[in-house]
């Protein structure tokens, strides 16, 4: 009995070890390698959080977003234009990106858990390519294809070291709040709804107004990361908000690896790395990269986090989240 | 007789051409054990359905305490007091017993609401007690995926009880047992279920356990009522028996 109570509750704390550890990883590889390894390991950041935002929809809410990348550019553009257009000064428009992109998640979330399963995911690219075609055409407000740019000095003219320091300090305390969601009573509902949505219902849930809220939650997070994205670069482009980040939201999360939190993290380190050094070898880096993913789902269906997880247990080690 | 806790009148309910239900009047009174059988395809998990609300687009009316019903959301009529299970058991498979049953008690309870484990902590030791009540307390850290069909529909009664409900649908609780499991399975629900003054109307194919269990019995036939009864009247009727022979099901 006692053992089963510390259990529950060990579940849902955070274990500050692996925090601490991750954390000093990422300030190991800004430190040593530089201002060039700072500034992937920013856009490895951003995209770890990017994808988990989506790997709390699909792993735990059981929802495929097709067009998760509309939360990111809502962020992008929410910080962006209240710049350019409102004069909100940078210290404050930074809480406009989220928060466009939460209400757009609220909007299209209320739209799309109208439907389950692969006509969820239909409406959500819906939604996607709306939010596309919007901030690329309405070219008096968004600027159309040639985006925003040269509105603010990028990083907030931090260095790459420090503004890698930022980012990192901004996506830990985002994660740790998805930890939280995930491992609390609120949690346990949205998974409840994503494992069973008939049993839930029985016992007395509204199944869409959880997936409503998962929704909202998730392109908050993707917001929080559009809103990096647009910061690092100082610019905003209509591509964010498009099919490209679209996909490699969804191949971060497969590629790292589904029902697991870290799955989104070891995506985005895996997919950013490959992006990166591949193409320098082979032009096709696509396809390298296509082949790999390959691999990886028929190996491993649980993806890198599911392989890991496995070596642990062959290892004899405990399961890490 | 009191007023019916659960009354369906005149009840239709079609899947395009085929007609699933048909003219189904029935009343249960409070507290009453009432078992639904008849053969396959009879309409039984339909009509539970209908009354639960997973099936939307029955014809009729559906009334639970007086009130009209017919049209509520499955999640509206579990708040008024129906629980239900699924004949094909629905649990969440890829959490513990333990987190299964503590979810049932969040969703029952409307806690969901809130970040705080504190939720989890003043559950605790209901959903211990709802596991030994149901005989899966020593399984509480195991994954459901892992456990037999039988505890699942076990863990699943006990998440329908969670809720405290005062009409409970149990859709072939015993499917899956053996003899053995499924005497001591009703054994406990009846148990339960008169200890905390609920009504049962469960649909059952094993006519040991329907009569030890029922105090009156409902036999669907194809989409209708057939004939109602006492076990012992049901027993005896010709019918009845040459329904299921005919039907060639047991
Ligand atoms: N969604 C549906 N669409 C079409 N037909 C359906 C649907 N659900 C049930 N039916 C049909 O309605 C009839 C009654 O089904 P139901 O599941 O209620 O039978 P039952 O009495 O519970 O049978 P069993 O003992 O096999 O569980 C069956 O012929 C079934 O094929
Ligand atoms: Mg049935």
């Amino acid at each position: 009995m006692n053992s089963m109570k510390s259990d529950m509750k060990k579940k849902s704390e955070i274990d500050f070890r692996i925090v601490a550890l991750g954390a000093a990883v990422a300030l190991l590889v800004i430190f040593a390698g530089g201002a060039g390894m700072s500034l992937l390991a920013t856009e490895i950041l951003i995209m770890a959080l990017f994808a988990s935002s989506l790997n709390l929809l699909m792993s735990y809410g059981h929802m495929v977003s097709f067009g998760h990348a509309a939360y990111f550019g809502l962020g992008a553009y929410g910080f962006t234009l209240a710049i350019v257009r409102a004069d909100i000064p940078v210290g404050l428009a930074v809480f406009a990106g989220p928060i466009v992109a939460m209400i757009g998640g609220l909007i299209f979330g209320a739209l799309c858990v109208r439907l389950t399963e692969i006509y969820f995911a239909m409406l959500t690219l819906a939604c996607g390519q709306i939010t596309f075609t919007v901030l690329f055409q309405w070219y008096d407000f968004t600027g159309g294809d040639t985006g925003i740019t040269d509105f603010m000095t990028p990083r907030f003219g931090l260095s790459e070291q420090y503004f890698a320091v930022f980012t990192l300090t901004i996506v830990i305390l985002c994660l740790m709040f998805m930890w939280r969601v995930i491992h609390s009573p609120l949690g346990l509902a949205i998974r409840s709804v994503g494992q069973d949505r008939y049993r839930a219902e029985a016992s007395g849930l509204n199944p869409r107004q959880l997936q409503l809220i998962a929704f909202t939650i998730s392109a908050f997070l993707a917001g929080i990361a559009g809103t990096l994205f647009a910061v690092f670069h100082g610019n905003a482009f209509p591509d964010y908000a498009g099919l490209g980040f679209t996909l490699d939201s969804l191949i971060m999360v497969v590629l790292g690896g589904m029902k697991s939190f870290a799955g989104g993290i070891y995506g985005a380190i895996a997919y950013t790395l490959l992006k990166t050094y591949v193409p320098l070898v082979i032009q096709e880096w696509e396809l390298v990269v296509g082949l790999i993913l390959l691999f990886i789902v028929l190996a491993t269906p649980f993806g890198l986090a599911g392989g890991i997880k496995r070596l642990q247990t062959m290892l004899g080690m405990g399961g890490k989240p | 007789m009191n007023q019916p806790i659960l009354s369906a009148k005149a009840v239709r309910k079609t899947f395009g051409k085929f007609v699933a239900l048909d003219n189904v009047t029935f009343d249960l009174q409070p507290k009453q054990r009432r078992a639904l059988i008849g053969p396959n395809g009879a309409g039984k998990s339909t009509f539970i359905g209908c009354v639960a609300g997973q099936i939307p687009g029955a014809e009729g009316q559906i009334l639970f305490k007086g009130e009209d019903v017919t049209k509520l959301q499955p999640s509206a009529l579990a708040k008024r007091g129906i629980s239900r299970t699924f004949q094909i058991s629905r649990t969440f498979l890829h959490m513990t017993v333990f987190e299964n049953m503590m979810s049932a008690f969040i969703m029952a309870r409307g806690s969901w609401p809130s970040l705080s484990t504190r939720v989890f902590s003043d559950l605790e030791d209901e959903v211990h007690a709802m596991l030994g009540n149901v005989g899966m307390d020593t399984r509480a850290n195991e994954t459901v995926e892992n456990i037999s069909l039988g505890d699942r529909k076990r863990l699943e009664f006990g998440m329908a009880l969670a809720a405290d409900p005062d009409l409970l649908l149990l859709d072939e609780p015993t499917a899956g047992m053996s003899i053995k499991e499924r005497h001591h399975l009703m054994d406990m629900v009846v148990e339960l279920v008169e200890s905390t003054g609920k009504t049962l109307l469960f649909v059952e194919h094993d006519i040991d356990v329907v009569f030890r269990v029922a105090e009156v019995v409902t036999v669907m036939v194809r989409g209708s009522v057939f004939v109602e009864g006492t076990p012992k009247e049901i027993a005896a009727n010709e019918e009845v028996q040459k329904v299921y022979l005919g039907e060639g099901d047991h």
